[in-house]
């Protein structure tokens, strides 16, 4: 009796079928979810693809009428390589991959290119994967200074990619005048235009040296504290205008900078299309590191990496790299390469240090687990936020 | 034929316990899965439980007569939007203080012991405090700024703007179309010190003038509080503008015209009339705008400076860089609990019934 018209109860099983739908539409995003979280994406077909997460301006591109090793490399082997620029500071890309390397799970890149302190660590927590050293007969183009470094002992995990020298970027229509030394950074005529990095130990080594710490003997955080000290008391005088990671050369080259801590291959790149940046050495010393090249734990593509290791260390290929970048080979027979593309270039000190400049440059100190986590909690007090 | 009756009337009857109790067993379910207290075969369970309650209404609906359905039908309207919140809002504010009362395992650990960590919180407003006061001083003065700026505007919009209206309300919003990011990064090339604001300024002599007012600093607009404060004020404009005009718009020009009519000057009339009847609109702009200046940390990034870092600053680096899980929950738990208590405060000292 109390039987509904036919048409209204249609638009009622309608409505609740439409309701059902949107219900099992919320029941199935968990699930949808969670099937995301485990993606593997074993790359099918017959190339093999490799994926190079690097930092920026650090390989030489297919510009100018040259061929960019990534180019030259992908007709020599075949392989399907995808060359990122993801890194722009070593504990922002290691808070990206931590989730997942953490929990076991292999992330997207194949190669990575941590600095030295950060290969350390990533080694020690077993991230990594050995290298497949059978495939990379070049390994032993590889300079003495790099055999088994203090970062990777047995050296079975680590290979260098470049290196280079942390000093003083200015930009002289801004400073007016050269920059010769650290205590310019501090000088309030650059009040608020000053650019110091986030990678402490390049910010914190060159203000040790200038102030007569050698910062490749610091055991605990009392030996760098007068450091810290003198970085806190420029920031809250609002003599940093920023502290930047790799992204520094931006307000370089736009002036906004007047000088900033740099990396020499960057600001001498910089430099062929703006000729008033320029990079120095500071007179009381610069920090010398360098990036490795590392396979993260599960890597889905390493006998694709082992070939672009291989073809990446064999001189005539690392001269074109060292032409472009201008950082330090870690490559033996570079120089003499070199020498017969750019022979100017062969001898530029920055490039190939001579014992003099050697002599000014300090590596920052290996720190202990406990020491580093000090540092770095101090640090990014000045520098976080 | 009564047996049914019978039994479709008793259904009927508690159709409306059975609706509620659906939603709750549902929500709960989403929560459980969101924050992963369950895990391995209890996910299963917890899914078929989800599945065999919202069937279960379904088919309650589908065999309970009209009765049913119609006590039923409210709980289907809001099922949606609860299931929504429940995953993904209520959720992660679960996971969000649990992981605030949380240590980390060990210095590079991606699990956390939970074990009523409050220095976490303790942390948060000992290292963070400056950061705090810099968010909602920064946010206040530029919400104070949308309005003075927005409120002429949108006044002229409503009122004067004849058939241009919906040009001048496009011109203030297409702008927007543009990402934040890239207009808040526009805003860093506009203001650096080679640029030619800065230069224009220094030719007529502005710059010294705006140094003297701390405008500028050492020659440099960009990187200073007053780029940061102009950019929240640049970004969160429409957000203020639009709410105020949907109340100008609204208004009856009549009244305004009575209170003419009755020998009130037009101040008086704006004072007494448009201006009690466009409150709700700068109310409900205020909140647009100053709940998320609050927590905004993309304009201190570009345009500020390391003195000038708000909260949100403050909760990224902490998040993405330092790894610090536990003591940026905590930072964005504070911050959650003062914004909420702000908006309370504000809205009973100044609320009004009718929000437009």
């Amino acid at each position: 009796m109390s039987t509904p018209t036919p048409k209204n109860q249609m638009t009622r099983r309608q409505f609740l079928a439409r309701s059902g739908a949107l219900g099992a539409l919320g029941l199935s995003l968990p699930a949808f979810l969670a099937a995301c979280g485990g993606s593997d994406s074993s790359s099918s077909g017959g190339s093999e693809s490799l994926f190079f997460d690097n930092w920026p301006l650090y390989v030489d591109p297919t510009a100018d009428g040259l061929t960019g090793t990534v180019d030259r490399f992908m007709a020599a082997t075949g392989v399907a390589m995808t060359y990122g620029e993801g890194y722009n500071d070593n504990n922002e890309y290691f808070a990206k991959i931590q989730p997942l390397l953490g929990a076991g799970k292999p992330i997207e890149a194949d190669i990575i290119a941590p600095t030295f302190w950060m290969a350390g660590r990533l080694i020690n927590l077993g991230w990594t994967e050995k290298l497949p050293k059978d495939l990379i007969p070049n390994f032993s183009n590889i300079e003495d200074v790099y055999v088994n470094p203090t970062w990777d002992p047995t050296g079975e995990y680590s290979m260098p990619w470049q290196a280079g020298t942390a000093g003083i970027a200015y930009n002289i229509d801004v400073t007016g005048r050269e920059i010769k030394s650290v205590a310019d950074l501090f000088d309030p005529e650059f009040k608020g235009k000053i650019g110091m990095l986030t990678e402490m130990r390049d910010t914190i080594g060159l203000i040790c040296m200038s102030l007569g710490i050698d910062p490749s003997k610091i055991a605990s955080f009392e030996d760098a504290a007068p450091a810290f000290e003198k970085l806190a008391q420029a920031k809250n005088d609002g003599q940093i205008r920023a502290f930047t990671g790799n992204d520094y050369t931006d307000d370089l080259v736009s002036g906004n900078f007047a000088a900033c801590v740099g990396w020499s291959g960057d600001v001498l790149q910089l430099g062929k299309d703006s000729p008033n940046v320029r990079f120095v050495i500071p007179e009381e010393g610069g920090t010398s590191w360098c990036d490795t090249m590392i396979l993260p734990k599960g890597v889905p593509n390493a006998s694709a990496a082992a070939k672009f290791m291989n073809f990446c260390y064999d001189p005539v290929q690392a001269a074109q790299i060292t032409q472009y970048v201008q950082y330090l080979s870690p490559v033996k027979g570079v120089r003499d390469e070199l020498a017969k593309l750019d022979p100017e270039l062969a001898e530029n000190t920055l490039l190939f240090p001579d014992d003099a400049t050697k002599a000014r440059l300090r590596s920052f100190a290996t720190l202990s687990e406990d020491v580093e986590a000090k540092f770095d909690e101090e640090f990014s007090a000045i520098t976080g936020a | 034929m009564t047996a049914t009756v019978v039994r479709q009337n008793r259904i009927a009857r508690n159709a409306d316990r059975v609706g509620l109790g659906a939603m709750i067993v549902a929500s709960i379910c989403l929560v459980a899965l969101g924050t992963r207290l369950v895990s391995g075969p209890m996910v299963s369970v917890i899914v078929l439980v989800l599945i065999l309650d919202l069937v279960g209404v379904l088919v309650l609906a589908a065999r309970g007569g009209p009765e049913a359905r119609r006590l039923l039908a409210p709980y289907g309207l809001l099922k949606p939007g609860m299931l929504w919140l429940a995953l993904f809002f209520l959720a992660p504010v679960w996971s969000l203080i649990r992981i605030s009362l949380s240590t980390k395992e060990s210095r590079f650990s991606v699990n956390y012991d939970f074990n009523w960590a409050f220095q976490n919180y303790t942390k948060a407003f000992s290292d963070f405090g400056s950061q705090f006061q810099r968010a909602f001083l920064y946010a206040a003065i530029a919400t104070v700024l949308t309005i003075l700026i927005g409120y002429p505007l949108a006044y002229v919009i409503a009122f004067r703007g004849g058939k241009y209206k919906n040009i001048l309300l496009g011109l203030v919003v297409i702008p927007f179309f543009t990402s934040y990011l890239i207009r808040t990064i526009a805003w860093s090339t506009i203001l650096a010190d080679r640029g030619f604001v800065v230069r224009a300024m220094n030719a007529v002599g502005l710059g010294n003038v705006f140094e003297w007012l701390h405008i500028m600093d050492n020659g440099k607009l960009l990187n200073t509080p007053a780029a940061v404060i102009g950019g929240l004020t640049y970004n969160f404009l429409p957000f203020m503008l639009l709410p105020i005009y949907v109340s100008l718009e609204k208004i009856d020009i009549n009244l305004v015209n009575a209170a003419g009519d009755l020998y009130s000057s037009a101040t008086r009339a704006f004072r007494k009339v448009v201006l009690p009847l466009s409150i709700p609109g700068v109310f409900a702009g205020t909140l647009l705008t100053f709940i998320p200046a609050a927590g905004d940390f993309v304009n201190a990034q570009f345009l500020g400076n390391p003195n000038t870092t708000m909260i949100g600053n403050s909760i990224q680096d902490q998040f993405l860089k330092q790894n610090n899980y536990p003591v940026a929950s905590a930072m964005a738990a504070v911050l959650m609990v003062s914004i909420a208590t702000l908006v309370l405060l504000y809205t009973r000292i100044f609320g009004t019934e009718d929000l437009a």
